[in-house]
Parts: structure tokens; sequence; C-alpha cells
């Protein structure tokens, strides 16, 4: 009768699958972050979209950003999965950036598997002057939210009108889908606009990335000159020499050219004075 | 940039300073309707008071009936149980229990949890807990429903409840009705 009675087994039983999935989930994350494949990136993507959405809707949402605030958190021994997933973001934020962003989160996921299927010329480019500015608009929308949160203690609305991610658990009013609707219509015309300007989440996983990101993209002298890279980045995240920690989500495409010595100018040059031809980039890096 | 961003986040810890110290939202002290829903057939409450808090709900005044025994208890889970936290931040439901230890009915009043409005508001959740024995087992996917995608909540409301329960059944129950 005994309020507190229950066994180790007790309490991991019901968790033990889910603390499975998960821990299968990120280390498929990690091998296709690691191993810069794009097909295991695609992998990931859709895992994500089926595990981490539909399945658990399980995603960082503003809602963790607020409990910063008031140092509330579920309970340590039934939440384990849970916890486990936010040292995941953390620490994965503070080492390599916003990782979570670009492969993990399953609505970032669900976008960025829609950009194979749509015809380029659907798409609407955002000039880079304007981008620089969009971006701060999730820094806005982060701190009114907070300010709202720390205003009114309510939860619901920001996580029900400021955020998609609710769309994974299927419910949701007239309104909610309506906007919805709008939102993806809007991810047709120009590419991960979520994402790229909109999230509160992105927001502070940006903050926390520009401060730390222990082991940043490579880059080389040459991309002083070079503007293969930025044009590349579907992100918009390199600008000349720089790449914005802030805005870069671990895409790899960047990364990907640096190591084809067909594509970067680097190796291009590199080759051209020692007059051969390609080399194991493994000898030369 | 860099230093617009750190200003930012320092902005943003003296919020969180700001908001530990703000109000929180507490647990009502009268919740008449309530105690009306969880016992129809009381005529009169006592006052939330006791070790644990709780209230009693009587069929006749006991001020002026003195000899009127009690038809059950009710009590807040965020009194007895406040460490048990959800998704986010406690759960208040109101639990009510007869002198047997069968719960005549719970109302959820409040709750900060992010997906509540599919788990622990819509009245299906607290239906359930009708007629449950402090000896059942509360296993969500067993004798509570499961909800997914919203399982924190759920399994949180459901344990606040039996605990809370439990330990009023402890305190507050006669011997013999155990």
């Amino acid at each position: 009768m005994d309020p507190a009675v229950e066994s180790w087994r007790e309490i991991l039983a019901p968790q033990a699958l889910d603390l499975c999935l998960l821990t299968a989930f990120l280390a498929l994350a990690f091998v296709s972050f690691f191993r810069k494949s794009v097909a295991l990136k695609y992998v990931t993507l859709v895992a994500s979209v089926g595990y981490l959405g539909f399945a658990k809707s399980s995603l960082v949402s503003v809602s963790d950003v607020f409990r910063l605030t008031d140092l509330s958190v579920p309970e340590f021994k039934y939440s384990l999965a849970w916890y486990a997933f936010m040292l995941f973001v953390v620490f994965s934020t503070v080492l390599w950036g916003r990782v979570y962003c670009g492969r993990v989160c399953a609505f970032g996921a669900l976008t960025q598997l829609l950009d194979p299927i749509i015809p380029r010329k659907w798409r609407f480019e955002i000039p880079v002057r304007v981008e620089k500015y969009a971006n701060l608009i999730k820094y806005a929308i982060l701190a009114a939210v907070l300010v709202y949160f720390l205003i009114t203690h309510d939860v619901a609305l920001p996580v029900r009108y400021v955020e998609p991610f609710w769309m994974f658990s299927l419910f949701g009013t007239t309104g909610m889908w309506v906007g919805l609707g709008v939102l993806l219509a809007a991810t047709l015309i120009v590419r991960n606009v979520y994402c790229r300007f909109l999230c509160p989440v992105g927001a502070a996983l940006g903050i926390i990335s520009q401060l730390t990101t222990v082991f940043s993209i490579k880059r080389w002298s040459e991309c002083r000159t070079c503007k293969i890279c930025e044009k590349t980045c579907e992100w918009g995240a390199i600008r000349g020499p720089k790449i914005v920690k802030s805005e870069c989500v671990r895409c790899d495409d960047c990364e990907r050219l640096y190591m084809d010595q067909k594509k970067c100018p680097h190796w291009l040059i590199l080759f051209k004075r020692k007059g051969n031809t390609a080399v194991p980039v493994s000898t030369l890096s | 940039m860099r230093k617009k961003l750190v200003a930012l986040a320092l902005s943003l810890c003296c919020g969180a300073v700001v908001a530990a110290a703000a109000d929180r939202i507490f647990t009502t002290a009268n919740p008449a309707t309530e105690l009306k829903r969880l016992f129809p057939a009381a005529t009169a409450f006592s006052t939330l008071t006791g070790e644990p808090l709780h209230f009693t709900a009587y069929a006749a005044d006991p001020k002026v009936t003195p000899a009127t025994p009690p038809l059950g208890v009710a009590f807040w889970t965020t009194d007895l149980v406040p460490q048990e936290h959800g998704y986010h931040g406690p759960i208040h439901i109101l639990v009510g229990m007869d002198m047997t230890g069968v719960l005549t009915g719970v109302v959820v009043t409040y709750d900060s949890e992010p997906y509540g409005y599919f788990s622990v508001e819509p009245p299906k959740f607290a239906t359930q807990f009708k007629g449950k024995k402090i000896g059942d087992p509360f296993r969500v996917g067993g004798d509570v429903d499961v909800v997914s995608r919203a399982s924190i909540s759920i399994a949180s409301a459901t344990r606040a409840i039996r605990d809370s329960a439990r330990m009023a059944a402890k305190q507050l129950l006669a011997e013999a009705a155990k």
C-alpha cells in the first residue's frame, strides 16, 4: 500500500523499448554525421519523421526553453529517454553546433525531405542582404514568447500557435491546421523557412552554437576567395570566409565539397603545384 | 555580433531570475464546484485542513448534527505528492475518495503540460479513475488508457492520483475500512 514501493524493474520495464529505439536512432544520426554520407543522412531524416515525429512526438519545444526559467523538469527515473534525448541535444550543440536542427528534429527532417521533391522553379531564394536580417526574426520570436511565458506562465498558446511541432500528435483545432497549412505552403517556396527564420528553439540552440561549438567546420585559406561552398550552402550559413555558427546546422554539404578533390580549389591548386592527380585525403590533411 | 549574443544570453539569465521570484500558480483552497462534482450527495464540506491536508465531505452539516459520519475525503495531489512533476510542472488534481478507499472521482483543474490538451485535460482521462480502489494497479497501458505522444504527462498524473490516494487512505481512513 505504500506509495513508493516500485522496484527498479517496474520502473525500467515500460521505458526499455523507448531507450533502445532512441539509442539506435541517435547512433544512426551520429554515424551519418561522422561519415558525411548523403544516403545515411536521408535514412536519418526518414527515421526522425517516423520515430521522433509521428511515433513519439519527441521534439525540443519552446516549452523546454521555458523550463530553464523555472527549472521545472520531469521526474528523472520515470523519464530516462527524455533525459538522454535532452543531454544529446545540449552536448551535440556545444560540441558541433546545431546538429539537432539539421538531422534530429522531426519537423526539420520533414521540410528537408520536401527539398528534393519540390521542383526548383517553384523556389524563391531570399537575397543575402535580406536573409541576414530575416535570420534575426527567430530571436525576436524567442524573446517574445519568453516574455509572454514569464508574464502569464502559459505554455499552451506558444506550443500551439508559435510552433508547428504539435502536428506530429495529429491533435489540432481547425485554426492550428490552417496555420500549419500556410507554413507548409511557405516552405514549398522558401526552403526550410521555419528552421531558418522563425524557430525559437533554433534561435536558442543558435545562441549556444555561437558561444561554444568546440569542433567547428574546417576552412581552407582558399575559402577567402572561393565562393563554391557559400553558393552551395542551403542554410545561408556561409558568408565570405566565415561560417555563421548560429545558422549552420552541420548539413555536411560544404564538408563534402572540401573533401571533393575534383571540385574544391584547395586540392586543385595543390595538385597543379605538385603536378599530379588525386591523392588520398588522409595523407594530406 | 558576438557581443550582441552574449548580451542576449545575459538578458535571458536575468529573465530567469525574475521568473524564479515571480508568482507561481497555487492550488485553490476553496474548490466548491469541484468538491460538489466529487460528492454530489454532500451538503457540507470542511475547510482544507489536517495532516495530510484534506477536505471532509458530509451529508449533513456537522455543526448542526455533530454525529453525522463523513461521506469521504478530497485532497489535492499537489499537497500530498508535491514532488510529482509532469512534462512541465505539477498537474493539479483534486481527488475524491470515500471512507472505504474507493475513488469517487478526480478533477484536473490546472496543468502546464504542452500536450495537456489531448492528454490530461479531456474528461476522458479523469472519468476512468472513478470507482478505482486504492489497491488497483493504476498502470498506464493496463487499467489506465495510454495516450501515445503524451506519455510523460499521463504517467505523472496517474502516479500523482495513485500515490496521493494511497497516502491519504493510510493516514485518514479507519483501519477497518482497508
